[in-house]
């Protein structure tokens, strides 16, 4: 299995590749990275750079050789799942890091503490509304505390702000989404809140918001002795 | 749009919302949306023939008929037939906005009558004339800045009473309609075969406008259907998803000049209603538009969700068409310059839109193919670009 960060995880939340490494070897599951990990083409794709993004699609499946991708981001996981299947023809094996540990707890190579906690959910739009994974986080979640629902969530969750290129192009309207969505957040309540995509953390957390991605969250949960 | 008007508008939406959420699940609106999102489909793909329908039926209906290529000859069209009037009256119509009718005869010193009541407010409002929703125009401005509005421009002090408010719009507008003979309105759906006009009210204006001497529907070849069925169903689903009521008021269908044959079986024109009804059959880019974007039946469910759109409000969108699917029509109504200042790169993407939109635009996919053209033409921001060198130079955007 490879595991492929993805550049916000890789080069600005690299807390996220660190945990996600931690639960990786508690668990025992062998993986590797790639010798020269780059963008997986997503960030190309939506700006408009489609032909630039279908070479990089290009020399990527080269490296992935058949193996199993593990994504930490929503963005990769729906180019890789999705876009390179479109543009490219190729079916690549993909599983989010939240969907790896499920199943792991599932199996029981990690277990989870219990606490009390309040917990609450942000599903990025690329992971959920766009690929319909909702409930391997979800789980997770109610392993560990009371997982508490916001005004919007499932497929119709509201966006972070950050997508699109529109952090990149335009930050003050990404802030604005960004502070809206908070606010959505804030009114549920509770303890910690939790994501699971690097990008919409890097996003709520510039604008005030401490959130955790998933791999953060287990770590934080972990039974050191399962 | 300003601070307070977004909040304002934020929380018309949330009631709009709630109003309409057991409606829209109903079974049977929900077999209704089936329906209608075939309709839709089929339609698209035929405009040419179905306009060639339109014509024949239209003629044969008794109506005049004239098909404008673009905004221009749309506006020539409609001054030809109201150059001898000093005021005419017309109704809420996101076609006409696109032509821009009000800022035209306004030049051309024709004075024009808003008979729709949110329309009329943003028409007296001093500055950002702009609706912020097309169903609602005025759904961003609270009942004491209507007010402020209403007592400055008519120059009387009204109370900042919805009813009162009312009461005096209608009596303002009743009165300048005395001196007005030609209607303009736009339409809801268009059955070619029928030779039909179908439009939705709430206000009555519609009637009122449909019986001056003159009816002029200036209405976009997207809006055609085969039959006033098929039309029927298309305004049945837009009301419930704009509004959250199952029905409007009024739906009317105009399929004729008003007529009598009861005197000796002699046909004459104009007892009660328009001796003459024209339809303008407008292009304006539409055939050019990637068939998606047609589809819309313009309920403005996209932007009521729309997590940009909330907090920018109207100035994601282009003139009266809001939101993301009204940026991707700007690229086809005017070009590709517009449609990067109407907000073609504002969108994040997160397909909400899609979800609750009754025949699933598919607006983000839509936005894409056209960032990707706007590109190659140069019209594309520049951190963009600066994002794909560095990709390209070390693997990543950081
Ligand atoms: S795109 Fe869909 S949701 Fe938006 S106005 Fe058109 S029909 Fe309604």
């Amino acid at each position: 299995m490879i595991y492929f960060r993805g550049c916000v995880a890789r080069l600005k939340v690299k807390e996220i590749g660190d945990a996600t490494e931690t639960v990786l070897n508690a668990a025992g599951v062998n993986f590797e990275y790639l010798d020269e990990e780059e963008c997986c083409g997503s960030v190309l794709l939506r700006t408009g750079y489609g032909e630039d993004a279908q070479k990089l699609m290009e020399k990527n499946i080269e490296k992935f050789k058949n193996q199993t991708i593990l994504v930490s981001c929503g963005g990769c996981y729906r180019s890789l799942k999705m876009d390179y299947k479109e543009m490219i023809g190729a079916e690549l094996d993909v599983i989010h890091t939240s969907q790896l540990f499920n199943e792991l707890i599932v199996q029981g190579k990690i277990k989870l503490k219990n606490s009390r906690e309040k917990i609450a959910y942000h599903d990025p739009c690329h992971l959920g509304r766009h690929l319909g994974e909702f409930e391997a986080p979800r789980n997770i979640i109610r392993k560990v505390g009371e997982l508490v629902e916001m005004e919007h969530h499932h497929e119709k969750s509201r966006c972070c702000g950050s997508g699109g290129g529109v952090k990149s192009a335009y930050p003050e309207l990404s802030g604005k989404i960004a502070r809206e969505k908070i606010k959505e957040i804030e009114k549920t309540g509770p303890d910690l809140i939790t994501t699971t995509c690097p990008f919409c953390k890097l996003n709520l957390s510039d604008h005030g918001l401490e959130v955790w991605d998933m791999s953060e969250f287990v770590v934080m949960f972990l039974e050191e002795d399962k | 749009m300003k601070e307070n008007e977004l909040k304002t508008m934020r929380s018309s939406f949330k009631i709009m919302e709630e109003r309409r959420i057991d409606l829209i699940h109903d079974p049977r609106i929900i077999k209704l949306q089936e329906r209608v999102k075939n309709i839709r489909k089929k339609s698209v793909k035929k405009i040419p023939a179905m306009v060639e329908t339109a014509r024949k039926s239209f003629k044969i209906n008794g109506m005049e008929f004239l098909y404008a290529e673009d905004s221009h000859q749309a506006l020539d069209l409609i001054y030809n037939l109201i150059k001898n009037e000093k005021m005419v009256a017309k109704s809420k119509s996101n076609t006409l906005n696109e032509l821009g009718l009000s800022d035209y005869l306004n030049e051309k010193n024709i004075q024009l009558v808003e008979t729709d009541l949110g329309d009329r407010i943003i028409q007296l409002k001093p500055d950002d004339n702009k609706p912020s929703h097309p169903i609602g125009p005025a759904l961003h401005l609270k009942v004491d800045k209507i007010a402020e509005i209403i007592s400055e421009s008519l120059d009387v002090k009204v109370k900042a009473d919805p009813r009162v408010i009312m009461e005096l719009v209608k009596g303002n507008v009743l009165e300048e309609l005395k001196s007005c003979k030609i209607g303009i309105t736009g339409a809801n759906s268009v059955a070619a075969e029928d030779g039909s006009l179908i439009m939705v009210h709430n206000e009555g204006n519609i009637s009122l406008l449909s019986l001056m001497d003159t009816h002029i529907v200036v209405v976009g070849v997207d809006k055609l259907v085969d039959t006033i069925e098929d039309a029927i169903s298309v305004v049945k689903l837009e009301t419930a998803y704009a509004t959250g009521t199952a029905l409007s008021s009024y739906i009317n269908v105009i399929s004729g000049p008003s007529k009598t044959a009861d005197i000796e079986k002699k046909l004459l024109e104009g007892m009660y209603g328009a001796r003459k009804v024209v339809v303008i059959l407008l292009d304006n880019g539409r055939q050019e538009a990637l068939e998606e974007c047609l589809w819309c039946i313009g309920c403005g469910s996209c932007i009521v969700s729309c997590p940009v759109y909330n907090v920018v409000g109207n100035e994601f969108g282009y003139r009266g068409y809001l939101g993301g699917r009204g940026v991707a029509m700007s690229r086809f109504l005017q070009d590709e310059k517009t449609s990067f200042n109407s907000g073609l790169y504002m969108c994040t993407l997160c397909g909400l839109c899609t979800l609750e939109c009754p025949v699933g635009t598919p607006t983000s996919e839509i936005m894409e193919k056209i960032r990707k053209e706007s590109k190659n033409t140069g019209f594309s921001p520049k951190e963009h670009y600066k994002i794909h060198k560095s990709i390209e130079r070390k693997g990543s955007p950081f």
